[in-house]
């Protein structure tokens, strides 16, 4: 609106063409060689046969054989890879619902947020690493909180502990993440909530819409672009999910709970694999580089073309 | 009828409070744990607090430097990002360039690049470096992704800057520079600030950059805590301990920039 009054004045503008280049030259550079450079030799090392612990194997170059194996014969691979999918959209599922409706009641019934808001964030602003360790004593199998009330309304039996119980592994992951994360859905929601406009719903109100028909109409669409900006950032979070399993089952027991980059890590860091580590990473990569390009056509360009 | 409503809304907000702190409470209250209430198989809410746990492993133990390892990586990458970041954010802001948009979304792909797909060459090119184990290479790799945070928001926060406001600057007879830093900056002032602590809590709380480049010397607290569990006789005290050490700072921090989250976290598409 305010764009129309003012028109863009040329000329004396702090920045000219020669005064730009200096100051967001260093930024590129150091994201060149810190981010961009590592990429292309991940992509450089995943087609060589790399390996630290097989002395043999010393960094030849093999085209894309690697891939041909992760890609054809890796069950391990598909495996993850599909443990890694079912675990996004069950957590970011559960957590959307779960936090708009949560948002959808601050916003409808609380009159003074900020203090319920502020607790609310506690979950996710903890490092990842302390929610693990947490979430691990919690549930530890002799004298953990957690497993000692289940136990009590018999939802976990006597002598078994949560994560040395392999159907148990995952579900309990996925609500650790539910727990950690449905306040950052709660959080942007309603943020897009207190700054929608009120003029819709009171023409609803008074042609006679009632609330579902409202929420239906009018708020779904019109927090569309938020809602794919949470669904987006969270699925690409938990996409690169580590830590907490990391922590909480190393992966274990056996494969149950080894997501895509604890599969990764393994490869790289315990078999010092590098090579075919190197086309596991790219996969991740590459998948993650996928929502990232839906993330900025979806979401952002709107934003940035109404701030150019 | 909107009443009972709103009770009902309230009652199912305080449960979901209860489900959110209660597991933070009860590592604050295990840290002050004794042994045997630790160990205890009925959950222990009342006890006799003790204060041995914080010692016990930040003196005896020597986790006190992986303090300030934290301090010192979270606070540097800070810095350098800022520095580097604010600059460039300020062009993107107001420039026009060709290709400035494709060059924007670059500085996004690099945030939310996988850690686990950088660690290896990065590890590799600290290696031949000689800078593997040293803080310095914690807070290169927290550089380049709270570098591209800063870009992403503090190009908001300079965007709501008037231009005219850059005009009259320049028009005092004041330099580029003198202009940038003496006008510009302080305007964006609280932005920055906001900006600069969600670099820290991001800084602080990473975890696999800083597992894989640094395995003793640099290692701050969140690597340090997993070394503290062990298969047969974790002493959870002290883990708690190291937890509650490393978490309060930040939860603090968090009620400083409440304001400014919802732009940090959805990288300036939502103003909050």
């Amino acid at each position: 609106m305010m764009n129309t009054t003012i028109q863009p004045s040329r000329g004396r503008f702090l920045l000219d063409r020669g005064a730009s280049m200096p100051l967001i030259l260093p930024a590129t550079v150091l994201v060149l060689i810190f981010l961009v450079g590592p990429f292309y030799y991940m992509a450089y090392t995943a087609m060589t046969d790399l390996s630290f612990a097989n002395p043999d194997q010393n960094g030849a170059f093999i085209g894309l054989d690697n891939f041909r194996r992760l890609v054809r014969s890796d069950p391990i691979f598909w495996g993850s890879f599909w443990l890694t999918i079912r675990f996004v959209v069950a957590a970011v599922a559960l957590e959307f619902v779960l936090g708009f409706f949560l948002a959808w009641l601050i916003w409808r019934f609380i009159e003074r947020q900020r203090l319920l808001t502020t607790l609310l964030l506690v979950p996710m602003m903890l490092a990842p690493v302390a929610v693990g360790l947490i979430w691990r004593l919690l549930l530890q199998g002799d004298f953990g909180m957690v497993s000692h009330y289940l136990r009590q309304v018999g939802l976990l039996s006597q002598s078994s502990a949560v994560f040395s119980t392999p159907s148990l592994v995952m579900p309990t992951i996925i609500a650790i993440d539910v727990w950690q994360w449905t306040p950052f859905v709660t959080l942007i929601i309603l943020a897009g909530l207190m700054s929608l406009p009120r003029s819709p719903f009171e023409a609803a109100t008074m042609d006679g819409a009632g609330p579902w028909r409202q929420f239906v109409d009018i708020l779904l669409p019109l927090m569309r672009p938020i809602i794919a900006l949470v669904l987006l950032l969270r699925g690409i979070d938990a996409f690169k999910e580590f830590d907490k399993v990391f922590i909480m089952t190393g992966g274990g027991p056996g494969t149950v709970s080894e997501l895509l980059s604890i599969y990764a890590y393994r490869v790289n860091f315990k078999h010092w694999n590098l090579g075919y580590g190197a086309a596991v990473s790219f996969m991740v990569y590459l998948v993650v580089l996928i929502m990232c390009s839906i993330f900025y056509k979806a979401v952002y360009w709107k934003s940035a073309a109404e701030r150019a | 009828m909107n009443r009972s409503y709103k009770i009902l809304a309230i009652g199912i907000l305080a449960c979901v409070l209860v489900i959110a702190l209660t597991p933070y409470l009860w590592m604050l209250l295990t840290s002050f744990k004794g042994r045997l209430d630790i160990l205890s198989p009925e959950p222990t809410w009342f006890f006799n607090p003790t204060l041995s746990n914080y010692p016990a492993v930040f003196i005896d133990k020597d986790y006190l430097p992986l303090l300030y390892n934290s301090l010192a990586i979270a606070t540097g990458s800070t810095v350098l990002s800022i520095l580097i970041g604010a600059p460039a954010a300020y062009v993107f802001a107001r420039a026009s360039f060709p290709g400035k948009e494709d060059l924007f979304f670059f500085f996004l792909t690099t945030r939310m690049a996988p850690p686990i797909s950088i660690a290896v060459p990065l590890f590799l090119f600290f290696t031949t470096l000689g800078l593997t184990d040293t803080i310095y290479a914690v807070v290169i790799a927290h550089t380049s992704f709270n570098l591209s945070l800063v870009v992403w928001m503090m190009r908001g926060f300079f965007a709501e800057i008037p231009k005219e406001i850059d005009e009259a600057a320049m028009m005092d007879g004041r330099s580029k520079l003198g202009a940038f830093v003496r006008v510009i900056v302080p305007l964006a002032a609280p932005g920055l600030a906001a900006t600069a602590v969600l670099c820290f809590i991001l800084s602080w709380n990473e975890f696999l950059y800083a597992f894989i480049l640094v395995a003793f010397e640099g290692r701050p607290l969140t690597v340090g805590i997993p070394g503290l569990i062990t298969p047969h006789g974790t002493l959870w005290g002290q883990v708690a301990a190291v937890a509650v050490v490393a978490t309060l700072p930040i939860l603090v921090f968090t009620f400083l920039v409440q304001k400014h989250l919802v732009r940090g976290l959805t990288f300036g598409a939502v103003k909050g």
